[in-house]
């Protein structure tokens, strides 16, 4: 009878398609996400939502309404210590827009609600020397940067809503910073601090190998 | 015909025909168990959900890089240990004959009686061959996570998405597998061989009567 080799061409043909996925796989998915759409809801809850949680010194840091601070220090006329009412005062914005991380993965329309640090700014008034802002996360010993002028980019912003929630202790609550231009680690969770400096701080993933810049599509080797 | 049974240390018990052997076994439960602990602990650092009971991710890495390492050395120890045993199983796994064939389209639309099967059905050989494939790419995929993370110059792949692919395709291959062989009446007897290297020969006779008739 005569016989093929098919399990040896199916076994070479998963391993040649992983291996092109690995060069084609994001520009395919991108491509086919309007497809994801069209599935039923029902369906598609029974798949994680895209998300992936990291966090650099477990367990994650807590947020406690009575006691949370949010500072503004360093280069500024007037420092700031806000409550969390005086931050949830503060006049409200809201935007939808993409994540990416570093790593790959990406989450699609995110609806993010919060605080230009415009806002910020126009109360703490920065002088000269702030030329780059630290955030700093109430999970040490983490922090990153942008430059003062990256930081009033039109869709930066401190979110603490996400898709019409509270944003959720995995998601850095209760404050996290957004810059959707920038790889999910320039968007610092569990902010407590933001601190204006004349001069570059390594961030705790730049310290890493990572890019200080880390605009999507640009850095990082993409 | 040459090489259709696997070597026998001693004689099975009346009734009962060598199914597997030592190499073979050993082969078997080690991707088992690999794969069962590259699944809980991935999925612990895949699935939100599952990141605050677990969230010292350095643990859960160090356990899955560990399986696989533990995966590939014990693979190619049990291969060294015997490598005509598995020389033998991979070329029956990897011919499809004509009823081989007919099989596959039978086991789709179940009509008229089930064309006749070696010592694998058709089955059987397209399973291992998928999951072998996906090893390999689990492994590329895997070895590129953890290089993106110290070296920017290997960012830029869609490993990661690759990854998930290839874990969206294996388990319900596995999930499959453990139903036919764990639940289903008519096939779970199959355990037993894998277990233990014995099964019934009225068994194998029904199932895998081309290899039956030879033994």
């Amino acid at each position: 009878m005569r016989e093929v080799r098919m399990g040896r061409a199916v076994f070479l043909g998963v391993v040649g398609a992983g291996v092109a996925g690995l060069f084609a796989g994001g520009r395919l998915s991108r491509a086919a996400s309007p497809l994801g759409s069209a599935v039923p809801g029902a369906f598609r809850s029974l798949f994680p939502d895209g998300w992936r949680i990291y966090s650099v010194n477990p367990p994650w840091p807590e947020f406690h309404p009575a006691s949370y601070r949010l500072e503004v220090t360093g280069a500024v006329e007037r420092p700031l210590s806000l409550s969390w009412d005086e931050v949830m005062a503060l006049p409200q914005t809201a935007q939808t827009t993409d994540f990416h991380c570093v790593t790959g993965w990406t989450v699609g329309g995110v609806q993010w609600q919060g605080v230009r640090l415009q806002t910020l700014w126009d109360m703490a008034r920065p002088t000269a020397e702030a030329r780059y802002a630290n955030f700093v996360s109430m999970e040490h010993p983490y922090l990153d940067t942008l430059t003062f002028r990256q930081t009033t980019l039109p869709q930066v912003m401190l979110a603490h809503a996400m898709d019409g929630k509270p944003l959720s202790q995995a998601h850095g609550a209760p404050m996290r910073l957004v810059i959707p231009e920038m790889y999910g680690y320039k968007n610092v969770k569990w902010l407590t601090r933001i601190e204006l400096v004349p001069r570059l701080q390594t961030g705790y993933w730049e310290q890493r190998g990572y890019d200080v810049d880390a605009w999507v599509g640009r850095s990082n080797g993409y | 015909m040459p090489g259709l049974d696997a070597p026998t240390a001693t004689e099975p018990p009346a009734g009962y025909v060598h199914r597997f052997g030592a190499a073979e076994r050993s082969l078997h439960w080690l991707l088992a168990a690999s794969f069962l602990t590259m699944l809980a602990t991935g999925l612990i650092l895949y699935l939100p959900s599952l990141a605050q009971v677990a969230a010292d991710r350095g643990l859960w890495k160090s356990i899955h890089l560990g399986a696989a390492i533990a995966f590939w050395a014990g693979l190619v120890l049990v291969w060294a240990s015997s490598p005509g045993e598995l020389r033998d199983t991979r070329r029956q796994l990897e011919r499809f004959d004509e009823d081989d064939r007919r099989w596959l389209s039978w086991a789709v639309h179940r009509s008229g009686p089930e064309p006749p099967q070696g010592r694998f059905n058709a089955g059987q050989k397209l399973n291992t061959a998928v999951i072998a494939g996906l090893m390999v790419v689990f492994t590329i995929s895997g070895v590129l996570m953890y290089l993106q993370e110290t070296d920017a110059s290997f960012r830029g792949t869609d490993a990661i998405l690759v990854h998930d692919i290839a874990m969206y395709i294996a388990v319900p291959l596995v999930l499959g597998h453990l139903y036919l062989a764990l639940l289903n009446p008519s096939t779970r007897h199959s355990l037993r061989g894998m277990a233990v290297g014995t099964v019934r020969r009225d068994w194998a006779r029904r199932h895998h009567p081309k290899w039956e008739r030879d033994l």
